[in-house]
């Protein structure tokens, strides 16, 4: 780790930044389908064969945006480029989705391997292609730096106060957007039923990396100027607390909103469907913020 | 850092063109093409060490039986020996008591992918173990 933190500008740590934020775009793209059984069916269902052509297809698409996108910062990508940035691409949306998959205990040791690797491979797709996509997503600070947004004066409480302000707000708007289709549907009791308590700790654990990731870890858009600014919403670990503390209460009301919970059902049920949509809720509210 | 990182570097974002990786960047590389292979050779495995066996289920219960507040749990296991991945499996108990009396219990199975096992349990209202217990799957469909 220490490599990475020598210098900023080191290739190490430049590379480190271009996988997070390659990370943080695949889960921005990828997270709604992860939370879809149909897509975990299908993918324990499928034939090797179409396993091998969903891979075909992916690389295809993904070798498409990347010669125009990408995750890394280059402006003129030669195919050879464009070819490795596409299996990097591939091959970190498959790491990520196992780490989730097993996170929700989809993939386990006893999960037979053709079941696993297929939904592996049709959960990765998705995630590819957000990761080929974070360019245009997560745009780099360098093209957003002279925004005339950053010169308004202002005094600095003011400052202050609306900056924690347009953070929650945009908090709860990312989160709602991408939590919005998942809340209503029966993923959210059906993952519950099958986590307990260390799994659920887990998916506190990358809810906060996540978040953390997409807004500050990267060279992401407006990371200088947030960092500029101060108030308690701008520490960067405060920020990730208070955001997903922000999503999770997103979250709980977006469950008694669709009426996947009553005031009468017992405490644990309520910690459980909201941690398990705070995943989502977090990753949004983190783009949200992102946007802001 | 050692110098020729920086140089890699410099050469790599100077010119915008990506003249040359870097070592960070090859070592990434080489993992993701690891992880990529890995994936494609396992899903070959599977495909070349696939039996196109049709759906083979068995259902069998086990011994233990648990009694709570007057009614049995009858743990089960249903598991898939064949293939082919099947859907909405039924699986039928039939109990009949030495006195004469008959139980039915039923489970459907969303989903049982080849070589995959799933549990449940059925639930009778009088002793199992005074009585014969007879399971079956009665049917199942393809996807």
């Amino acid at each position: 780790m220490s490599v990475f933190k020598a210098s900023i500008h080191s290739p190490w740590r430049q590379e480190f930044n271009n996988l997070v934020r390659g990370i943080s775009g695949g889960f921005l793209f990828g997270i709604p389908l992860l939370y879809t059984m149909e897509v975990w069916w299908i993918g324990s269902s499928v034939e090797p064969l179409r396993l091998l052509i969903a891979i075909a297809l992916t690389f295809t698409i993904v070798l498409l945006l990347n010669q125009t996108t990408g995750f890394r910062n280059a402006s003129d990508i030669r195919f050879r480029d464009a070819v490795i940035d596409s299996i990097e691409a591939i091959a970190l949306g498959i790491f990520c989705t196992s780490c989730v998959l097993v996170l929700f205990q989809e993939i386990t040791l006893d999960t037979p391997l053709g079941e696993a690797l297929g939904k592996l491979i049709y959960e990765s797709v998705p995630f590819a292609l957000g990761v080929a996509l974070s360019n245009q997503l997560l745009r780099d600070e360098s093209e957003e730096k002279q925004q005339p947004k950053e010169n308004k004066k202002q005094t600095d409480r003011n400052k202050q106060i609306d900056g924690i302000v347009a953070d929650i707000g945009a908090t709860l708007i990312g989160g709602i957007i991408i939590a919005f289709s998942i809340a209503p549907t029966d993923e959210v009791p059906m993952l519950a039923a099958s986590t307990s308590g260390p799994w659920l700790l887990g998916l506190v654990f990358a809810s906060l990396l996540i978040s953390y990731a997409i807004v500050f870890a990267a060279n992401f858009s407006n990371q200088s100027k947030r960092q500029q600014q101060k108030g308690m919403f701008q520490d960067p670990f405060s920020e990730t607390v208070i955001s997903y503390l922000v999503s999770l209460i997103t979250a709980a009301l977006m469950l008694w909103f669709f009426d996947k919970l009553n005031l009468s059902d017992p405490w644990s049920i309520w910690l459980r469907y909201t941690l398990i949509l705070g995943l989502p809720t977090t990753v949004g509210g983190a783009a949200g913020r992102l946007a802001v | 850092m050692n110098p020729m990182n920086m140089n890699t570097h410099t050469e790599a974002t100077q010119g915008d063109g990506k003249v040359g990786r870097s070592p960070a960047e090859w070592v990434t590389f080489g993992i993701a093409a690891t992880i990529l292979s890995t994936v494609i050779g396992l899903v070959l495995y599977v495909w070349l060490g696939q039996q196109r066996q049709p759906p083979i289920l068995s259902v069998t219960h086990e011994e233990t039986i648990r009694e709570v507040d007057g009614q049995f749990y009858v743990p089960f296991i249903l598991k898939n020996k064949g293939g082919e991945t099947v859907e909405s499996v039924r699986v039928i108990a039939e109990l009949e008591t030495n006195h004469g009396i008959k139980e039915q219990s039923e489970q459907e199975i969303d989903f049982l992918s080849g070589e995959e096992t799933q549990e449940g349990a059925f639930i009778f209202s009088k002793n199992p173990n005074n009585g014969k217990l007879n399971l079956r799957v009665t049917s199942y469909k393809l996807p």
